[in-house]
């Protein structure tokens, strides 16, 4: 082909800016660290950096919840153990006072420590964590059991999520756990009728309470299990939603983020090639039979 | 021969080479011209004569100086310049627009739209809490102004491209003019014999300046006039015949979406071309600010507005049968309130009117029955609207899928512009470079001629004082 003047210097020219073009997209790489810096770059790639994201940031939401979750699920283990305690020492009084050896005052003094431990059992039924009342359903500001033991809270579970489709309740119903809603005793109201036949030395009463106590026992027990076994599961989720989130990142940085040694070595060849290209440039431009007519 | 022969030979050769030394000249000093095309001198020898009994010749005659081109070379050029055209208005038009959607990089509504799921998310943990509900609704808001300002640039860039066509259609009427008044005083030159070169050259400069803003065909007719018509493909209406050029204007009266008007004169009222020229897809800057304004940003608009109706839509139907801290029950979240009833319709703009339905923070409606405020049960609900799979337009996906997928379309849209630009540019370059093998000039060439013209000029001279010399060897002899 017939090589013309213009068009060495636009070829020169054309050459020189698409070197330099290269470069400063490499070294926008380099300097960023992503090869995706805008939808452009590549689309379907940037469509799935946003699904990743979107993923995690929705985990690192779940493991807030789950924080929460685990204090309101501890805070109900711990006052269920102490209900527990409490209704194991009602249960052994109950059984001591049922001997005839006993006399009415002693019955009176125990009666008096029954009557602590259902105080006790109404505190514990009033157990706050974070300023909410976590047996009370959803009436959760204000205490759910009075000072006569009457729940006005509600039974409804407070559920969190824990996944994009999946939640658990991390309460546990107090009118359920101590009044005996939906068939089961009313805890409450039995150590009530403790104290009161023990405080009119009422020994049959007190005999006509031992077994209703031994359910109450099982019932906190099984509670509890219930409880624990949230606990567990939520603690799953936690180990599971960690682990996924490696993956995450790990496939993300694969769809984002540059190979550095790649990015490096480009970088260096395409300074290379920017540099002869300007080389060229010059040496040809210097090329002219005028150079050698004398 | 006579002794008068030999002088007049050199003589003839003497203006021959000058005329030659003349063109290489005007070569070399056009040598990096826009548009110039290297013009050779054609030599041809004169008449010969036998006189002397044998057939000698009376030496040489510039036949003529003849311009190089390729027609056919020139046709693609400007073809491809028209394609260049409207796809680099495109691109340009893209590379705003991209930033708008660039969530890789920044935030925008994606990532707006993230939090306020996530504010949700942590009411539904603490559905009393005071901060809590001021996120939702600060959250709420900042939603709303992406959408609003992403909406507002799409509305600003369109208006952009309506007001750059008046600008476009007046440069391309005044070209028009010069090509009509070339061909005039083309036609006047040469039928008088003279040599139109340079106006020539101006003029396929200007055809192809016409062609990077608007497609046009060409041919050229037998009195050396170009006639000129609308379209890259096809024999649109007519834009220049001889002398005589229409003009483009732009309707102002509609100015949303103003036409592109051809007028044979000042006076006609002029015919709509402008689904001629979208219809081309080689049309110039001027077919690419119409796809941009028609097509590209509109589409754009239009899947916003789309996601804005079903985020409003979504959360307004939830939001609408929960109950507040106080009570309240049957507020919408957003406004304004779009019909839920499917088919789904909304005022296009949608994205551009969305606002806030609700002021006080009482009446965010986390419960989903009234009396009790540790109800979490509607927030929760709405939290996990973010991953609720919803039917838009016969697609199953998800609200942060539907914006997904349109920062996807932004890319798709961003990349086939870039690679069009960079294909048409390599097309045009290689064009050029073989229009320039043809008709440029190379110095080397040009003094390589130069030397062989001078020595042939030097020739010439040698020889006319050759026959001054034998003249005054026959006038000593007198003597």
């Amino acid at each position: 082909m017939r090589v013309t003047d213009k068009s060495i210097a636009s070829n020169s020219l054309s050459s020189m800016q698409l070197n330099l073009e290269r470069l400063v997209k490499l070294s926008q790489q380099a300097s960023t660290g992503l090869k995706i810096n805008a939808p452009g770059d590549d689309p379907s790639g940037a469509q799935k950096v946003l699904q990743l994201q979107g993923a995690l940031q929705d985990n690192d939401q779940f493991a807030r919840n789950i924080v929460t979750g685990n204090a309101w699920l501890g805070g109900a283990d711990n006052a269920m153990s102490a209900m527990g305690d409490a209704v194991v020492r009602a249960h052994e009084i109950a059984m001591e006072m049922a001997n005839g050896t006993y006399n009415a005052t002693d019955r009176a003094t125990a009666a008096n420590e029954v009557k602590q431990l259902t105080d006790q059992m109404v505190q514990l039924g009033n157990t706050q964590v974070g300023g909410k009342y976590i047996f009370g359903g959803f009436k959760n500001d204000s205490a759910p059991f009075d000072a006569t033991g009457v729940f006005v809270g509600t039974d409804d579970a407070v559920n969190i999520a824990t996944g994009s489709n999946s939640a658990v309740a991390i309460n546990f119903s107090g009118g359920k756990l101590l009044k005996g809603t939906g068939g089961g005793v009313d805890i409450l109201s039995e150590l009530q009728n403790l104290s009161t036949a023990l405080s009119t030395n009422n020994l049959t009463g007190i005999k006509a309470t031992l077994s209703t106590l031994d359910t109450a026992q099982s019932q906190i027990t099984t509670a509890r299990a219930d409880v624990g076994s949230r606990m567990y599961r939520i603690e799953n989720i936690s180990t599971n939603m960690d682990s996924a989130n490696v993956d995450l990142k790990k496939t993300l940085s694969g769809i984002q983020s540059i190979d550095p040694l790649k990015v490096y070595s480009d970088l260096a060849n395409q300074q290379t090639a920017y540099q002869a290209a300007l080389t060229a440039t010059a040496k040809i431009s210097q090329l002219s039979l005028l150079n050698y007519l004398k | 021969m006579s002794i008068m022969g030999v002088l007049d030979i050199g003589s003839k050769a003497l203006a021959a080479q000058k005329t030659a030394i003349e063109v290489t000249g005007e070569n070399i000093s056009n040598v990096h011209t826009p548009g110039y095309s290297r013009q050779t001198v054609v030599l041809e020898t004169a008449p010969g004569s036998v006189d002397s009994r044998y057939p000698i010749g009376s030496g040489v005659n510039v036949a003529a100086v003849q311009r190089s081109h390729d027609t056919f070379l020139q046709t693609q050029i400007q073809a491809e310049t028209s394609s260049n055209g409207k796809q680099t208005v495109v691109q340009n038009a893209l590379a705003e627009v991209e930033p708008l959607f660039n969530e890789t990089a920044s935030t925008g509504i994606g990532a707006s739209l993230q939090d306020y799921f996530t504010a949700w998310q942590d009411l539904s943990v603490n559905p009393q809490g005071t901060t809590e509900r001021q996120a939702v609704l600060s959250k709420a808001q900042t939603v709303i102004d992406d959408f609003h300002r992403v909406s507002q640039s799409l509305k600003d860039q369109t208006q952009q491209a309506n007001q750059s066509l008046t600008g476009l259609t007046g440069d391309i009427s005044a070209k028009l003019k010069q090509v009509a008044g070339l061909n005039d005083q083309i036609r006047v030159l040469e039928t008088g014999g003279g040599s139109a070169s340079q106006l020539r050259d101006s003029r396929d400069q200007l055809l192809q300046g016409i062609s990077q803003k608007v497609g046009i065909s060409y041919r050229e007719q037998s009195d050396g006039t170009m006639t000129v018509t609308l379209g890259s493909n096809s024999w649109g209406p007519t834009l220049v015949q001889g002398a005589s050029a229409s003009a483009l204007t732009v309707n102002t009266t509609g100015s949303a979406s103003a036409s592109i008007i051809l007028k044979k004169t000042p006076a006609d009222p002029g015919t709509d071309v402008t689904s001629l020229i979208t219809a081309d897809s080689k049309s110039g800057e001027l077919g690419g600010t119409l796809q941009v304004r028609d097509q590209v940003l509109p589409g754009f608009s239009g899947k916003l507005d789309e996601l804005a109706y079903n985020v409003a839509t979504q959360v307004n139907t939830l939001h609408s049968t929960g109950y507040g801290l106080t009570g309240g029950t049957g507020v919408n979240f957003f406004t304004p309130p779009a019909p839920v009833t499917p088919p789904a319709t909304y005022a296009s703009g949608y994205s551009g009117l969305i606002g806030l339905n609700i002021t006080s923070t009482n009446d965010i409606a986390a419960a989903t029955a009234a009396g009790a405020t540790g109800d979490n049960r509607n927030a929760l609900a709405l939290a996990g609207l973010k991953n609720k799979s919803i039917t838009v337009a016969g697609v199953q996906t998800t609200l942060p899928g539907l914006y997904n997928s349109l920062v996807g379309e932004v890319g798709v849209a961003v990349q086939n512009s870039q690679q069009g630009v960079t294909q048409s540019t390599a097309m045009l370059k290689q064009l050029d470079n073989l229009r320039e093998s043809i008709v440029g000039v190379s110095l080397d060439e040009e003094l390589a001629k130069l030397l062989s013209f001078q020595k042939a000029y030097e020739g010439a001279a040698k020889l006319i004082t050759t026959g001054q010399a034998m003249i005054d060897t026959v006038l000593g002899m007198v003597q």
